[in-house]
């Protein structure tokens, strides 16, 4: 279980580029808004860096860094990447300017749930966006296989603690809890459903941190 | 003048031939620099590309990189990150963008690579720039240079073979909580986990 920031694993898997899109945007708008995680990952940065370094010696031709040359001259000179300039971020680009208006489904009682997976094609996680409306109770439950929740809006709370915005929770079969949505908001978490289970057209999984 | 003012992070940094290199470039587009960081990173990122799996594409991407290390080279910073750090992230972003295109259509991609893993130094409101992140290279060198060749060997896989923990479990053949326990004994050695404990 990782409760309000992401463990040092996950931290170099991201790092590494080894996780999947879903798994690395839930890290991302994390990073984004935590310095402190940041800095774990510059250094995790510094790890790959260093490694890359102390691999075996090969050769490169001395004609592939004319062919460099001969692209970066044939670029329209004067138009340097500018990034730092206000970008839309991938959750914008992902799901637009306002959470609440999504199409959300009603689910049970307090809980309305988004399924977003077909926006990563190829991908092998379910990702979905719940909602639990402010004040709101998801029934008591566990959870199937590994989730990765990164609270978007809002806060909700169970018996272990208070979850704010940005931050990122993994629960797995061990955790049953029993979350309330805080706050004068609805909380609005994205979740990335690690896919072990096979999903039938009859098997409906119920989803969380909220409810499955 | 107070001794504030001296900036102990700027001697640190300065004193890493490859990040003067890259400003030179950043700043006056200086060849000479650029061609002695492809002397220099050129082969690192081909037997990168090499290690995972791009076999045959390895010169392709040792191309990407360098062409995007040119064009980004304006914002790189050497107070926020080592060159070598810097064009680490910049060869795994065009890692993963190479795969993502091979596998799919421009129009399937509403996120970009770089909105999901980030450059280090850019992009970002932190003006600080802490003296950990410019000794954390040499530390991580020193450090690494004592660990097991056990906890070396599963880093290399996730790093330069970029295979996941259970990947590299399956491989070695041995538990997924064995490769766990190697990664974070290392992490631990090398202060990433240590730090999180400080905060």
């Amino acid at each position: 279980m990782t409760r309000h920031h992401p463990d040092s694993l996950s931290l170099m898997e991201y790092s590494a580029g080894n996780l999947s899109e879903p798994h690395a945007l839930c890290i991302k708008l994390h990073l984004d808004k935590c310095s402190h995680c940041r800095s774990r990952v510059d250094t995790l940065d510094s790890l790959g860096a260093v490694m890359m370094e102390q691999q075996p010696k090969v050769t490169v031709s001395e004609s592939m860094f004319d062919s460099i040359l001969s692209r970066i001259d044939s670029e329209p000179a004067g138009e340097p990447v500018t990034p730092t300039i206000p970008r839309v971020s991938a959750l914008q680009k992902l799901l637009g300017e306002d959470l609440n208006s999504l199409p959300w489904k009603r689910q049970l009682g307090d809980v309305s749930v988004l399924d977003i997976t077909d926006r990563f094609p190829g991908q092998k996680e379910q990702v979905v966006l719940q909602k639990l409306a402010a004040g709101g109770k998801a029934p008591a439950h566990t959870h199937r296989g590994e989730e990765t929740t990164i609270v978007l809006q809002g806060a909700f709370a169970d018996q272990k603690g208070v979850f704010n915005q940005w931050d990122f929770v993994v629960l797995t079969d061990e955790d049953e809890h029993k979350p309330v949505a805080v706050g004068c908001e609805d909380c609005i978490t994205l979740s990335v459903l690690s896919a072990p289970v096979k999903l039938t057209g009859t098997f409906t999984r119920m989803l969380n941190p909220f409810i499955r | 003048m107070t001794t504030l003012d001296q900036k102990p992070a700027s001697s640190e940094g300065r004193k890493d031939p490859w990040s003067q290199m890259l400003q030179k470039v950043g700043k006056n587009q200086d060849r000479e620099a650029y061609h002695a960081l492809f002397e220099h990173f050129g082969p690192q990122i081909k037997y990168y590309a090499m290690a995972n799996g791009l076999a045959s594409h390895a010169e392709e991407l040792v191309q990407e990189v360098f062409v995007s290390i040119w064009r980004r080279s304006c914002l790189y910073d050497w107070r926020k990150a080592a060159a070598s750090t810097w064009i680490f992230t910049i060869a795994r972003n065009q890692r993963i963008d190479m795969l993502r295109k091979m596998q799919r259509t421009s129009a399937e991609m509403p996120v970009e690579t770089e909105d999901l893993w980030q450059i280090p130094g850019e992009n970002e409101n932190e003006p600080v720039t802490s003296l950990h992140r410019l000794m954390s290279e040499r530390r991580i060198r020193e450090s690494l240079s004592h660990l097991p060749e056990e906890q070396i060997t599963v880093i290399a896989k996730v790093y330069m073979e970029n295979k996941s923990h259970q990947m590299v479990a399956d491989e070695l053949d041995i538990p997924l909580g064995t490769v766990k326990s190697r990664v974070r004994l290392a992490l631990n050695k090398l202060k990433v986990i240590l730090q999180d404990q400080n905060v």
